[in-house]
């Protein structure tokens, strides 16, 4: 059995909402693009905001319901911090609920990364010192989020700078036993995976072949940056400020061959251009998606086709 | 902390201490593998202070242009490390900003700017406050059928996007001219001209900024903080000319009340007995 996108405890209250999010290529949502997706209606398969920014009410949460009546939308959060050795910031959790059923979204979506601790908000998703503490943490705070929200949510595996000494889990195996004991869904970062794998020197494929097929409820695609670091090293960072690149269209079509068609989502944050290329990039995916096989043409012509994963210890 | 495994609730305090600039004790537990473990936290540290710096001045555009990007971004340094944000909502970062610009040797010579960080504040408030319909006609005709000795019992609940600002200086036209680029307009304002007393709150695609008179504000304010209307009336008696009729029909045309609610049972035999 596969994991049912947009699978609700309750029945949604209108049949035009609450649709699950299609298998198909979708692009995130930010601000700057509001304006263009509502006049041009472009032909995209589905929309990702980020649940944080449409929080209160006022005009971007107007603007937000306005979209959801053109697009499937999927909430994808960045703030709930299922790591935390603390409890869940309730208010936070509260109003994640309320847009929640404001939006109805297809799918809902958050991090393995913690960024909470002393009601400090470090503002960024933190790696997790991957120990059986931590699993029981993260499982305990997915169990509650998902009662909370009465459906099941999508954790996302993490791009990482940093590893701790005393992790004992894999990250793979780790986040399959998230999905096994809490019933969460997995949100699978195939740049992530290439992030990390570059920056720590594990295997991106094996990766990807030890998750369970039928946790996996969507993919994420993204451009990173490399950063040289003093003495010589280089580290990736997943600024989401580029296209994507072509090691990660490769290990994608490897996530496709291996999982089936997901919902796929480009995603730009840093230095975001203008609608189309978004769009050109989700095209892309969208081939992929319905050949199952990548075309690799239109990006062999690039400068940074020769990426190899050379530099980790 | 020692070298045994720390335990997570530990780990994180350790690694909220880095991200603050602290200390690095945090570096004993990370895999030190041919890029030192401080360089790895660096990169941590970078985005914390980066993205919280950019919600500080997304919360504050006029006083990140009064300043300048690389001013405002040492300033907001200091601020991040003395008042991290608390919650992931950064829409609401920056509740202790004004009062840190305020204090800050560095701006002593920019009296307004902490003005301007309270305004602005209180603009991010409005934006983002929660929806609410504001009370309607019908819902109005049953307050004025209360009348005549039931208003001074009635309490108003205030429209979550309303906002009251007091300043020392004119900061509302600071903030106007500055957000509009318009030089002129800032060079003609007399830092001189005293206080100003702000109304702010929602409008269709962003926010108002409405100057009100000391008594008419003070009014509103006493009824935004739940006062009675005898209690908000006999906040500005002394206040010459002041109409409180015509001002709260002016809140009502605007939808700045959601709701009322009487709090004692009528009738009531003696109103002044709740204002002494």
């Amino acid at each position: 059995m596969t994991f049912q996108a947009g699978v609700r405890a309750a029945p949604p209250s209108a049949p035009t909402l609450g649709s699950p999010i299609p298998p198909r290529a979708g692009i995130g949502l930010r601000f700057q693009h509001h304006r263009d997706v509502l006049e041009r209606r472009p032909d995209v398969a589905w929309l990702e905001v980020h649940t944080e920014n449409y929080m209160g009410g006022g005009s971007p949460l107007a603007h937000l319901e306005a979209v959801r009546r053109n697009y499937p939308v999927s909430l994808h959060g960045v703030g709930l911090s299922l790591g935390s050795a603390d409890d869940l910031d309730a208010a936070h959790l509260a109003r994640v609920r309320e847009l929640v059923l404001r939006i109805e979204p297809g799918l809902v979506s958050e991090h393995l990364a913690w960024s909470v601790t002393g009601e400090t908000y470090l503002a960024d998703l933190l790696p997790l010192p991957l120990t059986e503490e931590a699993l029981d943490v993260v499982c305990h705070h997915v169990d509650r989020v998902q009662a909370s929200l009465r459906r099941p949510i999508l954790v996302e595996n993490p791009s990482t700078y940093l590893r701790y000494r005393h992790s004992t889990i894999p990250e793979w195996e780790f986040l399959t036993a998230v999905a096994a004991r809490t019933g969460c869904g997995i949100l699978c970062d195939v740049n992530n995976i290439y992030v990390s794998a570059c920056n720590h020197g594990f295997d991106a494929s094996a990766y990807l072949a030890a998750l369970p097929a039928a946790a996996i409820g969507e993919f994420h695609l993204a451009g990173h940056a490399r950063r040289e670091l003093p003495g010589g090293r280089t580290i990736l960072i997943d600024d989401h400020g580029s296209r994507v690149g072509p090691a990660v269209w490769a290990l994608y079509a490897e996530a496709l061959a291996r999982f089936g068609p997901r919902p796929t989502l480009i995603e730009w944050d840093t230095d975001i251009p203008p609608l189309d290329v978004l769009l050109d990039e989700a095209a892309l995916a969208a081939r992929a998606l319905a050949t199952g096989a990548l075309e690799c043409d239109a990006r062999t012509g690039r400068d940074d086709v020769a990426e190899p994963c050379t530099f980790a210890a | 902390m020692t070298t045994a495994t720390p335990s997570l609730r530990d780990m994180q305090q350790a690694m909220r201490r880095s991200l603050l600039g602290h200390d690095d004790s945090i570096a004993a537990f990370v895999v030190d593998d041919g890029v030192a473990a401080t360089e790895r936290l660096g990169i941590y540290r970078n985005t914390f202070v980066g993205v919280a710096t950019r919600a500080l001045r997304l919360n504050h555009p006029a006083v990140a242009r009064l300043v300048g990007d690389d001013f405002f971004d040492a300033t907001a340094q200091a601020y991040i490390v003395r008042h991290p944000p608390t919650s992931a909502w950064l829409d609401q970062y920056g509740d202790a900003y004004a009062d840190f610009l305020a204090q800050w040797q560095a701006v002593a010579s920019l009296p307004y700017l902490a003005d301007v960080a309270r305004l602005e504040w209180a603009v991010g408030r409005a934006l983002h406050a929660p929806d609410a319909a504001a009370v309607d006609a019908a819902t109005l005709a049953s307050l004025a059928a209360l009348a005549p000795e039931a208003p001074a019992n009635v309490r108003f609940d205030a429209h979550p996007a309303l906002q009251l600002v007091r300043t020392a200086t004119p900061a509302d036209a600071i903030w106007r001219a500055v957000l509009d680029r318009d030089d002129a307009a800032l060079t003609s304002i007399d830092l001189a001209a005293g206080q100003r007393w702000l109304l702010v709150e929602r409008s269709n695609e962003g926010v108002d900024v409405v100057p009100m008179h000391e008594a008419g504000w003070n009014f509103t304010l006493a009824l935004c903080a739940g006062e009675t209307l005898q209690q908000a009336l006999d906040a500005v008696a002394e206040a010459p000319d002041f109409d409180a009729t015509t001002l709260l029909a002016q809140h009502f045309a605007a939808g700045r009340f959601t709701g009322f609610r009487t709090v004692a049972p009528l009738p009531i035999a003696q109103p002044d007995e709740d204002c002494p």
